[in-house]
């Protein structure tokens, strides 16, 4: 049972992480993006073949997956950011479907649809240690950077764009360099927990990486408050719990968990955007019709 | 009158077939209130669009102190001192109204700003200087969605005062504004101009013109048609026509 449980704490974690970076840019910059899992992947990619072909050192691992895949944001980020809104929704879908294509044909990198295994267990200075307490210090440092951050200009520069793209231009605001920068930190920290993530399983595969993974870290971040510092935390946690927990009742059959649990998703994000469109921890003035 | 700091020569912009503004030049002295009359769709907020880099010229130049800024982008003409409102305000409207405006002291897109603890206190005294100046230091904390129409008003005029831009370009500020918000309206504006700024405003209200305005500038169907002092251009027949919209009798 303990291990279970710090099994559960320490994805609850690495998805916290993936969650309150995609908030950075939903929440905070107003840019919607379906291929937060693609970082991930690229993440837990490269922490993997670090651990895999070099030495499984977790600090190393965690800041090589976090530039990679920061970097590569960048380069998709300029272009794909000179489109507002909507669209910018449908290029980030475009680039999950390429990037989910990418993974499971480029064996030598990924090991293709059967994935890299054999993953050694993390170790800080050569010494080994536990996911749970590495992802709970990444996630902790990140939540720091992220207020900090936030409460500063450069979250007022973001949050100014989200209201108003033009008028955040006329003030003297570089629009474009600002969204890029909020998603390279997005990405870059969505690579850390994509290399804890490869450390702690073992295994990555494709499957991990997909549309359904990127849906399901927006889901968080909505259900618990987009613009908020706890709320992706907290959305992440129950979504996370949501299948263990349904596993517990007696009534479901194990082998319609999953039918269940996506109904209990659908249900719950329907009756939050009704009730509290600003999520579990969000502002509850946001988000409603002002009619 | 002293030299101008914007000058705008034979400015010209389509639309499908449609010429919205079609050669228009337009001199922007420091110290002076020029405003732009015309009926709607004459091209005045097309000109704002032109001057700031929201919209690309066909034709024509745009010169600040000797200077082209055809082809920036908009923060660029904004980084080089030209402010502008919108009619529809786009204020910040989640965040607070001390955000609003300091939000206007900060250019850098990157994580930080330039300049250190110096620069963020002059920065912060900017902000507060602003929210005095426009009555709104003690609506500071309040949310921008949460205010009255006049003190949204007053907010798009705060940012404006804490760029401490030399240009202003304002659209409609002084609409929908009561009797005693249009002559605080009056008195900020009165008061950057005696500092030496630049302003343009375009208004329909012409007892708003009138107290305000040093120049006019006319413009109908994307054209100046008549440049002057106010009572000269507000008292010719033909334009009073042409504004009100009977075209059959100017003609």
């Amino acid at each position: 049972m303990i291990a279970y449980l710090t099994n559960l704490a320490a994805l609850a974690a690495i998805f916290g992480i993936l969650a309150s970076t995609l908030n950075v840019a939903v929440g905070y910059a107003g840019i919607f993006s379906v291929a937060h899992a693609v970082f991930f992947g690229v993440g837990a990619y490269a922490g993997a073949q670090i651990a895999l072909v070099l030495v499984p050192d977790a600090l190393l691992a965690m800041l090589v997956a976090g530039l990679i895949s920061g970097a590569l944001s960048l380069c998709l980020a300029l272009p794909a950011l000179r489109v507002r809104g909507e669209y910018f929704v449908a290029a980030s879908l475009g680039l999950q479907m390429m990037a989910t294509t990418l993974f499971s044909e480029w064996k030598s990198v990924t090991g293709g649809i059967g994935g890299l295994t054999g993953i050694p267990r993390p170790h800080v200075f050569g010494v080994e240690v536990g996911t749970l307490p590495l992802a709970l210090a990444a996630l902790g440092l990140i939540l720091l950077a992220t207020a900090a951050l936030m409460r500063g200009a450069f979250g007022r520069t973001l949050r100014s764009i989200r209201d108003a793209e033009s008028a955040a231009e006329a003030l003297g605001k570089n629009v474009a360099a600002a969204k890029a920068l909020a998603v390279a930190f997005a990405c870059a920290g969505a690579g850390v927990a994509g290399a804890l993530f490869a450390l702690h399983m073992q295994f990555v595969n494709v499957e991990s990486f997909n549309l359904d993974q990127s849906v399901l870290i927006m889901a968080m971040v909505i259900i618990g408050g987009t613009g908020t510092l706890l709320g992706p935390l907290v959305g992440a946690v129950i979504l996370l719990s949501l299948p263990a927990g349904l596993a517990f009742l007696p009534f479901i059959p194990a082998t319609e968990v999953g039918a269940v649990q996506q109904m209990v998703y659908g249900l719950a994000m329907t009756l939050l955007m009704i009730f509290r469109p600003a999520g579990l921890v969000g502002d509850l003035s946001r988000g409603k019709s002002m009619a | 009158m002293s030299a101008p700091v914007l000058v705008c020569e034979g400015l010209s912009r389509s639309f499908g077939g449609v010429k919205a503004v079609a050669g228009v030049s337009l001199a922007l002295p420091a110290g002076q209130v020029t405003a732009l009359v015309g009926p709607n769709g004459a091209g005045k907020t097309t000109v704002f669009n032109l001057i700031t880099g929201n919209l690309r010229a066909d034709a024509g130049s745009a010169m600040l102190r000797g200077r082209s800024i055809m082809g920036l982008k908009p923060h660029q003409v904004a980084r080089m001192g030209v402010a502008r409102s919108f009619q529809d305000l786009r204020l910040f409207t989640h965040m607070s109204v001390r955000d609003n405006v300091q939000s206007a002291t900060e250019t850098s897109a990157w994580f930080w700003q330039p300049g250190g603890a110096a620069a963020r206190r002059a920065r912060e005294a900017a902000t507060e200087e602003a929210l005095a100046r426009t009555g709104l230091t003690d609506l500071a904390e309040a949310r921008a969605i949460d205010l009255a129409y006049a003190e949204r008003k007053f907010l798009s005029m705060a940012r404006i005062l804490a760029a401490r831009a030399g240009i202003w370009l304002l659209d409609e500020p002084a609409s929908g504004l009561d009797l005693a918000s249009r002559l605080r309206f009056g008195a900020l504006l009165k008061e950057a101009r005696a500092q030496g700024v630049a302003i343009c405003l375009i208004e329909h209200n012409l007892d708003v013109v009138t107290e305000l305005a040093d120049r006019i500038a006319f413009l109908d169907q994307g054209q100046v048609l008549a440049e002057g002092e106010p009572q000269a251009i507000l008292k010719d027949p033909k334009l009073a026509a042409i504004y009100f919209g009977d075209r059959g009798e100017a003609a």
